[in-house]
């Protein structure tokens, strides 16, 4: 501890050249920081979004065999959700919904638009995420055959609250179906997994399809808390099981991302020869395994940048620490004159540039963080551009965390002391006698 | 009596419901006229080419509003005994190497740039236009349909009997279409095409046929209307037929990819 003191008093005694090895140690924590921030607010909001959007905490998903074919979608979908009911608990919410990807024509115009289905007594997420400019949330879910456009949609038909569209769809026995629907709302959305969602009814679209009263595209569950996702799809796949359906889970993080987002599709020929249902659960974290892949690189290459600048900044810590132990020889010698160990006065020096690494890159984390913050405040982006998955609410999603700082300064910390090693060894073998003596 | 007439009106009602509440499933008539089955039969056996082989050269035209004329080349060599046949891409430059095969129940995409071969069902389009690839086969209406009569109309100047079909089951692209048969020759004038819930998708009329037996016809030019989408058409012109004998290798996948080398 009375080294530490010490070593304190010590920090500045080069102020020039303690000040150029703390702004570079302050910078590459800035970066650090700033890099994380970065990944962590990506990955929250891309996570919240997409649950708000598209994807449970747990999705059930599948498909079922009937009459020698393979449809997409599930069979027996009101008994799938009261068993998850059932098996998740009160806390939880178990939302089926129908999703159809189907051309649209009006006016000599066609577009092919993804239809989200819902039951909209109780699945009422999207609706604090809908600013309706025109119509409203009331006004669709009181019409079975309403539609809800976003803004683009509705802008490239040229059409509002009360126009009707024909719907045109290959169903999933692959004949042709056609519906109208009537449009009940325009809307915009911060969700970036919004933006080409147009909201119909569970019903409406079960029935586009051709699919039976009990056919689902999937169940989507959410939980109380995410984290509960792993041992929730536990306990439900073992009551599936338990019901009579074939269960499985993603085999990658692709399948995940398809179980989640798949419109019914055309029938394959069923190999197996019997009816059934198979249901694939995925667990939220591996819908987000390919983003989080992705995240992760983005950290990874910022680790290897900081890397780089701090082996630059290695020579640097070694040729101060060399200058600062042959300015300091007499002291060496004195110490060493008096008792302190070899040992003890390699540690003073390599406790020395720890701590000016830590200090310095505290300062940089922190400088980091406010940057960050800043930033978000001061910042708003156009929802529609490049960036627009990585916004909340127009603004950068930067997340800085006091978890990452302290790991980023105590990593440098430890990389200074680590390159001021050698210097510092040997300045405290130096004889007592050569070190009063002589220069080093 | 009042309960009897208070459960029919309620019936009544939940029907009426059940029909107007959204998307439509189609109706079901359950069984076949005779008499448009034996109209369908009759034209059938002379589009039936089964027994002969037929090569011929197909240009698609497909115009969209607003487009520039999308225009395609084909030949085709079928085997319809077989219930077989291949399709091959010969223009545009694009294109040219892709192609069909079909064996059975079973249909095979081409594509020359990867040398896969891609499974696709009966009822894809050639080249991403109206026209599907079940045009080119055997045809077999009664195997799949209900047939009924729905009274007689005029195309163009011919007079002609109009024979309504439902699909038995809702794997066929059209569950409801509508055959107008010339009342001289019970060929096919058109053909209106709907979905499950009856609203018309496509119209197909068939300007020309040619005899390429006797009693065996092929359809010599057909135009396809988009319903839904104004303005979009595509005419399909029919040459160079021929019923020479077809080389057996002609119908498989090795054939398909030497056309690409």
């Amino acid at each position: 501890m009375r080294y530490l003191g010490l070593a304190f008093k010590n920090l500045f005694r080069s102020p020039k050249r303690s000040l150029t090895l703390g702004v570079n140690y302050a910078i590459v924590a800035f970066v650090m920081t700033a890099l994380l921030a970065f990944a962590r607010g990506a990955a929250s909001n891309v996570s919240t979004s997409l649950v708000r959007a598209s994807a449970g905490h747990l999705t059930v998903s599948g498909q079922y065999a009937a009459s020698g074919r393979v449809y997409g979608g599930m069979l027996r979908a009101p008994e799938v959700a009261s068993i998850a009911r059932r098996e998740l608990g009160e806390g939880a919410q178990v939302l089926p919904r129908y999703l159809v990807r189907s051309a649209v024509y009006k006016g000599g115009l066609s577009k092919r638009l993804s239809f989200t289905g819902i039951d909209a007594s109780i699945d009422r997420g999207f609706e604090t995420q809908m600013r309706f400019s025109q119509g409203s949330w009331a006004e669709w879910a009181a019409d079975p055959n309403g539609v809800a456009l976003t803004e683009a949609q509705a802008a490239y038909f040229g059409i509002g609250a009360g126009d009707e569209l024909v719907i045109s769809l290959r169903s999933r026995f692959g004949a042709f179906n056609t519906g109208i629907a009537r449009v009940r709302g325009v809307y915009a959305t911060d969700n970036y997994f919004m933006r080409d969602l147009a909201l119909a009814h569970f019903a409406f679209l079960r029935g586009l399809d051709l699919a039976p009263e009990d056919a689902a595209t999937a169940i989507y569950a959410y939980l109380p808390r995410a984290s509960e996702a792993g041992a929730a799809r536990e306990r439900l796949e073992a009551a599936l099981a338990a019901a009579g359906f074939e269960t499985s889970r993603p085999a990658s993080d692709a399948e995940a991302i398809s179980a989640v987002s798949a419109a019914s599709i055309r029938y394959e020929t069923d190999k197996e020869g019997r009816d059934r249902v198979m249901l694939t659960l995925s667990t939220l974290d591996e819908v987000l395994g390919l983003v989080r892949s992705v995240l992760g690189a983005v950290s990874a290459v910022g680790a290897l940048v900081a890397a780089v600048m701090l082996l630059v900044i290695a020579a640097s810590i070694f040729i101060n620490l060399r200058m600062s132990v042959n300015e300091r020889l007499r002291e060496i010698g004195t110490m060493r004159a008096i008792g302190v160990e070899s040992s003890a006065v390699s540690g003073l020096f390599v406790l020395e540039a720890a701590l000016l690494a830590l200090s310095f890159s505290l300062a940089g984390s922190a400088l980091g963080a406010l940057a960050c913050l800043a930033f978000r405040l001061a910042a708003s982006f156009p929802p529609g551009g490049s960036l627009a998955v990585f916004l909340d609410a127009g603004r950068l999603a930067l997340e800085p965390r006091l978890g990452d700082m302290a790991a980023i300064s105590a990593a440098i910390a430890a990389f200074a002391a680590a390159f001021a090693w050698l210097p510092a060894r040997r300045g405290g073998r130096v004889a007592p006698v050569e070190a009063l003596n002589s220069a080093f | 009596m009042v309960r009897v007439v208070r459960f029919s009106m309620a019936a009544a009602l939940l029907l009426g419901a059940a029909l107007g509440l959204g998307a439509q499933s189609p109706a079901k008539p359950g069984k076949t006229d005779p008499a448009a089955a034996e109209l369908v039969r009759a034209f059938e056996a002379k589009l039936d080419l089964a027994g002969l082989d037929v090569t011929n050269d197909f240009t698609l035209v497909q115009k969209k509003e607003g487009e520039a004329d999308r225009v395609l080349r084909v030949r085709v060599y079928r085997r319809d005994a077989a219930e077989t046949f291949t399709l091959v891409f010969q223009y545009p430059d694009s294109e040219r190497g892709k192609g069909y095969w079909r064996s059975g129940a079973d249909l095979y995409l081409y594509l020359p740039s990867t040398r896969e071969f891609v499974y696709r069902n009966r009822k894809d389009d050639v080249g991403s236009t109206d026209i599907r690839t079940d045009l080119f086969g055997r045809p077999d209406a009664l195997g799949q349909f209900w047939a009924t009569m729905a009274g007689t109309a005029k195309v163009a100047s011919w007079e002609c009997d109009v024979v309504r079909l439902d699909a038995k089951k809702l794997d066929v692209s059209y569950p409801v279409q509508k055959w107008y048969l010339r009342r001289g020759d019970g060929l096919p004038v058109k053909v209106e095409n709907f979905s499950a819930g009856e609203t018309l998708l496509r119209t197909v009329y068939y300007v020309e046929y040619k005899e390429v037996a006797k009693g065996k016809f092929i359809f010599a030019k057909l135009l396809s209307t988009d319903a839904l989408e104004k303005g979009r058409r595509t005419l399909l012109s029919n040459e160079g037929i021929t019923t020479a004998r077809i080389a057996d290798y002609k119908f498989s996948k090795a054939f398909l990819e030497e056309q690409s080398r």
